[in-house]
């Protein structure tokens, strides 16, 4: 595997979340109605509001849940470019990490 | 000579339009090539007034073959059972649907109204609309579950929104060359020649579906529609990846989401706001999945091909 895309911001989101960011990693949307609230919700960041986008969308740099799940399994992810491919966040991130827009 | 009638019950001409654009065979060629006599077709039918009556009665009366009895639309039946918010040729058009139906040598249904109710039929279905044999997958519709026509098959439904052109006018060849008996039917009275394989067969984003890559906003060439956009490709029975359409392209290839227009349920969750063209999930697991996969087996499934997906996966292989 590559190192992924934008090592920069890689490297930005990464010490964020390791200097115990706090992120709305719950409630996590149970249907398309609260998934949709919160893109909804992303849309209206700045694209470059970082934080603003960790924060919202509930990131962790660890797996979360029950099952353990983590970015690696979430149709959103792009495993060679190690990228977050939905619009709203578009964001590097590590295969090990979560957040609540996670989808399979 | 094999008499076609074409009749249109609640409907928007969408089937019409496609029957009018069907090419190998032509409407012309059906009539020159194929012998087919139409008696009338709301676009094409001479006869008005008291000579189309006429002619509706003569064949309701059996003087006149009703080889093929095709309908568009669906059979209104509102206010109150009356049918009377749909009239044709001075009465209801349930009527006259009722009696040709019963003289027919074989009825067809002609798109998804037809078949089984459609978007009319849509709750709260205000001008309680009804497919010829199927409400939604409810059997029995207008003409009951135990209705046959005079060659003793059901209604042949043909469903789609519109159907295919291909799809409408080989089912009428087939008739027209004495191989009718041969139609084989799925449990929904779709001819299975068609509606066997599903619209995912021959989609050109198999890989990425095969990879769990997906496609996140309409037209994109990369990425599977199925994942996010809604897509019910792997779940709908059609050929339309197999026999595309105006011979070049389908939605999918298009980077429009399978709206599974061929199924009873259509259109899927009543057009509830947030339910079209986006993936229906519980707790990130998609609701409806490929058929014949359970939830466990897709999980299964999905780990293992986002794993091993190749880098030529993530990217748009259709370079222009």
């Amino acid at each position: 595997m590559s190192e992924g895309d934008d090592p920069a911001l890689r490297k930005t989101i990464t010490d964020l979340l390791a200097s115990g960011l706090e992120t709305k990693v719950e409630p996590f949307p149970k249907t398309e109605k609260e998934f949709i609230e919160i893109a909804a919700e992303l849309r209206t960041l700045d694209p470059k509001d970082i934080k603003g986008k960790l924060v919202l969308s509930g990131f962790m740099d660890h797996p979360y849940g029950p099952e353990s799940w983590r970015c690696m399994e979430c149709i959103y992810y792009l495993a060679h470019r190690k990228w977050c491919d939905l619009p709203e966040l578009a964001v590097p991130v590590e295969p090990d990490w979560y957040c609540r827009l996670w989808r399979m | 000579m094999t008499n076609l009638l074409w009749l249109q019950g609640g409907a928007c001409s969408g089937n019409t339009m496609s029957f009018l654009n069907a090419e190998e065979p032509s409407v012309c060629d059906l009539v020159t090539d194929f012998g087919i006599n139409v008696l009338w077709h709301p676009s094409l039918g001479m006869e008005l007034g008291d000579n189309l009556q006429k002619m509706l009665r003569t064949l309701v009366s059996g003087k006149l073959s009703l080889d093929v009895f095709v309908f568009e639309g669906t059979v209104i039946r509102a206010p109150d059972g009356t049918g009377e918010w749909n009239r044709f040729a001075g009465r209801p058009m349930k009527d006259w649907v009722q009696e040709l139906a019963q003289v027919a040598n074989y009825t067809v249904a002609i798109g998804d109204c037809a078949s089984w109710g459609g978007i009319p039929a849509t709750a709260p279905n205000p001008t309680e609309s009804v497919g010829l044999q199927f409400l939604k997958r409810d059997h029995g519709g207008f003409l009951g579950k135990n209705y046959r026509s005079k060659a003793d098959l059901p209604v042949i439904n043909v469903p789609g929104c519109p159907a295919h052109p291909d799809w409408i006018t080989q089912i009428i060849v087939a008739i027209a060359t004495g191989r009718g008996a041969e139609l084989s039917l799925d449990d929904l009275q779709r001819p299975k020649t068609f509606f066997s394989s599903f619209t995912q067969t021959g989609c050109t984003r198999n890989m990425h579906f095969a990879y769990k890559v997906s496609a996140t906003e309409f037209g994109q060439r990369k990425g599977c529609l199925f994942y996010d956009l809604g897509c019910r490709g792997p779940m709908t029975h059609s050929p339309c990846n197999r026999i595309l359409w105006n011979r070049q392209s389908s939605k999918t290839r298009a980077g429009m989401p399978c709206l599974g227009c061929t199924e009873p349920e259509f259109p899927f969750f009543d057009l509830a706001p947030g339910t079209v063209f986006k993936t229906q999930t519980l707790m990130g697991i998609p609701n409806a999945l490929p058929a014949g996969i359970d939830r466990k087996g897709y999980i299964k499934l999905m780990a293992t091909a986002k794993a091993t997906a190749p880098r030529w996966a993530e990217d748009d292989i259709f370079v222009v």
